[in-house]
């Protein structure tokens, strides 16, 4: 796969407005990624070129690791043991299961104050974590090297480290802000499922957190962040292969 | 230089005066006392003038956190903050705070392992910690503010993941007993108001970095895994406090409360707590309810769950939900404490209309805890509430106040224990408002002396649990016989040790902890029942000297005392043993500096020993036995005048204490008459600079 050295270009359209109102369905997402690679389809010269096809994720991941947010007790154990036990730091800011940025006011942050969750709020503390997204995998198809891909025996999608160059832009397409940024190394990471026993799991000491067969959240939890759409034309023409057939 | 990990790698100072900042190597300067109050007394040690006084721009603010703050050693979350301690009377000496929540782990993620605070603002400021990015800032629109409305504003500029720890009204108007506070509701006492002599407001921090572990991650994983197996419950009590299946033993006085049927009710929906097998890590949090544990059976109902510190599986603080008292009283329905911070507005009272563990006594624990974590007012473990009561019922208050001040408060309210009652005394401490106000803000010293009254009569009185220097017991007599009293003489402060107590309190059977001790302290006679003591030996001398250097190596590392030690454990498998090399084996992993037991031990007592250099120094006498190490003479009461060792009495000897003292200076090297270390002793932990700067001084035995 050689995308990059290809020639790349990528849309970014705000869906702020849309997602503000209500989640965003899986639908939605395509119709309005559909649209922006019309658009560019229409610019790009590269389309007709063919050579290798992009990476499309189709594999489901088989697992997934779902929470219970009145059982959080904010201790972030769970955190501490997803970067301690995988990458030998105690560096919650890289944690792919995130508590501390709800803890204190919820996921409204202060701007709910003490009306809102969290410690100062109403107590409930929500943990977020990837929901291993079905096809189209937001932050796999924003991914301009194809570096986050398919990885066994869970299926999840992990950052392949050789492949990522840091340019965040999975992390402005994950809704639920779940790709993380790895500044001592550069490189992006998200959660991989630690090879079907997650450690975030097993240090849980409220019992908050469990590993399950994947089931899809994607329409059930509420996005984090206005997500911007980020598919580069050789995705976009490979979606319209398949999405377009009438 | 070797990289180690563990630690963040840099201190922070900042000078308000100047306005300066620097960054200092943690490592070139400080890794000979670990972190903590490890690094306050060395900076006390090396900069700080005897003479100083607490509110003098001269004297600095210490906050040090250890190797193991912020990593996913289990209770690593306390920060020890050092100063000059205000209410230490009749001369403020050093001493310690210790706040818990998530100030300790943040700091280390911003990459710092302490930050010394010197000079003074010209006016009120906040410092703001982001990573690299430090800045004083002006204070003006907070300052006057509480800690709740401080933290929320500091808040919105560093981000909802920001820890703030500020002080409230109490602190800014120099209330000797004020606290500083961060993370809702974890404070450290009496710094407060040095912060406030210092116009500093608040320290808010942001990190966004990471701390290496140096070790192999398997090994660290498997490491945290075992730690974790030999938790018990809050203060390591390792038995449930009911029968349970899991168990072979219970004790009615565990913290262990949880069990079939006793659940958290006010989570929505309710969450049972279960039986709680110890085997079972993921439900370690459910073991500890200390609502419950203080105010009884009714705090169930109203848990919503369990809280505490960044990487504290055990959840000391418990988050209670009182709809009635916040319509009764327009605060917050929901709060959070433990121990000193829940118990802080139902103590001031002698009865409560329902009983003493009714809900009156819950909504009293509320309104207490929503105005005191708010104004940052200290309680000084207790014994605020506690002069508060016998000042009032012996008449004294009545005495001492005007006519009209007395008559301005509702003390019929008071009389039937009414909560509303805390709104007319609490607001005149924070602001100093009258005579009552300003005396109680005092602590108990100054207080005294202000008031004409005789400390003696408050070191006779068993129900005051008074000390010394103006300070309570903490864990003394009443359950661990000489052993406690020893280690109450040693601090200027309350001595803040948990080390005997989780032992004594663990819950085992006597045989068990015997065979226990027989196998720390080299006999089993290291340890009586409570309240079933028996003359003074060798093995209580041990332990008391373990207990400090315990206490000492756990504030530098930040483990948590009030957990700590894991020398017990619950486990039957492993006959209850603990294991006491948990500490080493923790800092070697972490840092990647291979330490034993041993050699660890020796750092706690160079840091122990340092605490006693600059009181001996500060103090300007060696005479510490006679001047410091003091006894006070309810240890040596009856009421029921009973003899001493009968079951059930907790009064000691006065000859069998002086042997105890005896035996407990020879343990530690120090010299008998006068209880000063010696030239030798000082040297053989490395502190021989030390030692001949006291030896300059005369201060040397
Ligand atoms: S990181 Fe975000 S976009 Fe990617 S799979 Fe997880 S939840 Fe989906
Ligand atoms: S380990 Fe469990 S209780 Fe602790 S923060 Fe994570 S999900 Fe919450």
């Amino acid at each position: 796969m050689d995308t990059q050295k290809d020639g790349y270009e990528t849309t970014e359209k705000g869906l702020g407005s849309l997602l503000e109102a209500r989640f965003m369905s899986r639908r939605d997402f395509l119709k309005l990624s559909g649209i922006s690679v019309i658009a560019l389809t229409a610019l790009n010269p590269f389309i007709a070129r063919g050579g290798a096809g992009p990476l499309i994720i189709m594999e489901q991941a088989k697992g997934l690791v779902i929470s219970e947010p009145t059982r959080c007790v904010g201790c972030r154990r769970c955190e501490l043991a997803c970067t301690e036990y995988n990458d030998g730091k105690a560096k919650p800011s890289i944690a792919r299961i995130k508590v501390g940025r709800n803890m204190n006011f919820g996921p409204k942050g202060l701007y709910a104050s003490q009306n809102g969750q969290g410690n100062w709020g109403n107590g409930l503390i929500i943990q977020d974590l990837c929901k291993q997204c079905p096809h189209p995998v937001p932050c796999a198809d924003a991914c301009p090297n194809d570096a986050i891909v398919v990885s066994p025996p869970t299926n999840a999608r992990v950052v392949d480290k050789e492949k990522c160059i840091g340019c965040k832009m999975c992390q402005k397409a994950c809704p639920w802000e779940m790709m993380v940024f790895d500044s001592d190394n550069n490189k992006a990471t998200k959660c991989f499922l630690c090879k079907g026993s997650p450690k975030c799991v097993e240090a849980c000491p409220a019992g908050a957190l469990s590993y399950v067969n994947w089931v899809d959240l994607t329409r059930e939890v509420p996005p984090r962040i206005a997500q911007v759409v980020v598919t580069s034309p050789e995705k976009g023409s490979s979606c319209n292969t398949c999405h377009k057939k009438r | 230089m070797k990289k180690y990990g563990g630690w963040a790698g840099k201190v922070l100072r900042v000078n308000l005066s100047d306005r300066k900042i620097s960054i200092e190597d943690t490592i070139e300067k400080y890794r000979d006392f670990l972190g903590g109050t490890g690094i306050g007394y060395k900076v006390f040690w090396d900069e700080v003038l005897p003479g100083t006084k607490p509110f003098d721009p001269e004297n600095k603010i210490v906050f040090a956190v250890g190797p193991l703050a912020g990593t996913g050693a289990p209770c690593n979350g306390r920060t020890a903050i050092t100063t000059l301690w205000p209410t230490c009377w009749p001369k403020a000496l050093i001493g310690t705070g210790h706040m818990g929540g998530n100030f300790a782990a943040e700091l280390k993620y911003a990459g710092y392992d302490a930050i010394i605070i010197e000079g003074k603002a010209n006016k009120p400021v906040w410092i703001s910690i982001v990573d690299e990015k430090v800045t004083i800032n002006d204070a003006g629109h907070i300052w006057g503010q509480g800690i709740r409305r401080t933290t929320i504003e500091l808040s919105r500029i560093l981000g909802s993941e920001a820890s703030v720890a500020a002080i409230g009204q109490a602190g800014e108007n120099l209330v000797p007993m004020s606290v500083v506070m961060n993370s809702y509701s974890h404070s450290a006492g009496g710094v407060g108001a040095v912060m406030g002599s210092k116009n500093l407001k608040a320290i808010a921090v942001r990190g966004t970095g990471g701390i290496s572990i140096a070790g192999n991650r398997e090994e660290w994983e498997r490491l945290i895994k075992y730690h974790l197996s030999l938790l018990g419950a809050n203060n390591q009590h390792v038995v449930p406090n009911s029968p349970q299946p899991w168990a072979e033993f219970y004790d009615p006085a565990s913290r262990w409360l949880a069990s079939k049927g006793r659940a958290w009710g006010a989570s929505s929906p309710v969450i049972e707590t279960g039986p709680c097998d110890p085997r079972d890590l993921n439900r370690i949090a459910y073991r500890t309810n200390n609502a419950a544990f203080y105010l009884g059976e009714i705090a169930w109902k109203y848990t919503v769950r369990g809280s505490g510190c960044t990487g504290c599986p055990i959840r000391c603080h418990t988050m209670i939900k009182i709809p009635s008292a916040a319509a009764k009283y327009g605060i917050p329905e929901i709060g959070m404490n433990t121990c000193g911070g829940l118990n802080f507005g139902r103590s001031f009272f002698r009865n409560f209309p329902d009983g003493m563990r009714g809900l009156t006594n819950v909504e009293a624990c509320m309104v207490g805890m929503h105005m005191a974590d708010d104004y940052g007012i200290w309680c000084n473990y207790g014994q605020l509430q506690r002069d508060f009561q016998k000042l009032y019922y012996e008449g004294i208050i009545k005495n001492k106040l005007g006519e009209k001040e007395f008559k301005s408060y509702s003390w019929d309210k008071y009389e039937k224990g009414d909560p509303s009652f805390l709104f007319e005394l609490l607001p005149r401490i924070a602001f100093k408002e009258g005579e009552l106000g300003t005396a109680l803000g005092l602590g108990t010293g100054a207080h005294l002396e202000r008031w004409g009254l005789s400390e003696s009569e408050w070191k006779k009185d068993p129900k005051l649990n008074y000390w010394k220097m103006g300070h309570p017991k903490h864990h003394s007599n009443e359950e661990v016989g000489q052993c406690g009293v020893i280690i109450n003489t040693q601090y200027n402060r309350d001595a803040q040790c948990h080390s005997h107590t989780n032992f004594v309190r663990n819950g085992l059977p006597l045989e068990v902890q015997k065979r226990l001790a027989e196998e720390i302290w080299g006999t089993p006679d290291a340890v009586d029942g409570v309240g079933a003591y028996t003359p003074m030996n060798v093995g209580k001398a041990r332990m008391a000297k373990w207990s400090l250097l315990r206490k000492e190596l756990h504030d530098s590392l930040s483990l948590c005392n009030w957990m700590g030690p894991w020398v017990a454990s619950p486990l039957k498998n492993r006959n209850y043993r603990g294991d006491d090399t948990i500490e080493s084996m923790l800092y070697t992993l972490a840092t990647g500096d291979r330490k034993s037991r041993e050699e660890l031990d020796l750092i706690a007592e160079r840091i122990f020993l340092l605490h006693r250099a600059i009181t001996i120094r500060d103090m300007n006498t060696k005479e510490m036995r006679k001047e410091h190490d003091t006894i006070p003479d309810w240890v040596f009461y009856d009421p029921q005048k009973r003899p001493v060792y009968t079951k059930g009495t907790i009064h000691l000897d006065p000859k069998d204490m002086e042997l105890a003292m005896d035996m407990f200076y020879q343990e530690m090297g120090w010299d008998r008459t006068t209880g000063a270390p010696t030239y030798e002793t000082y040297r053989k932990v490395g502190l021989e600079e030390v030692a001949k700067e006291l030896k300059k001084r005369g201060l040397l035995p």
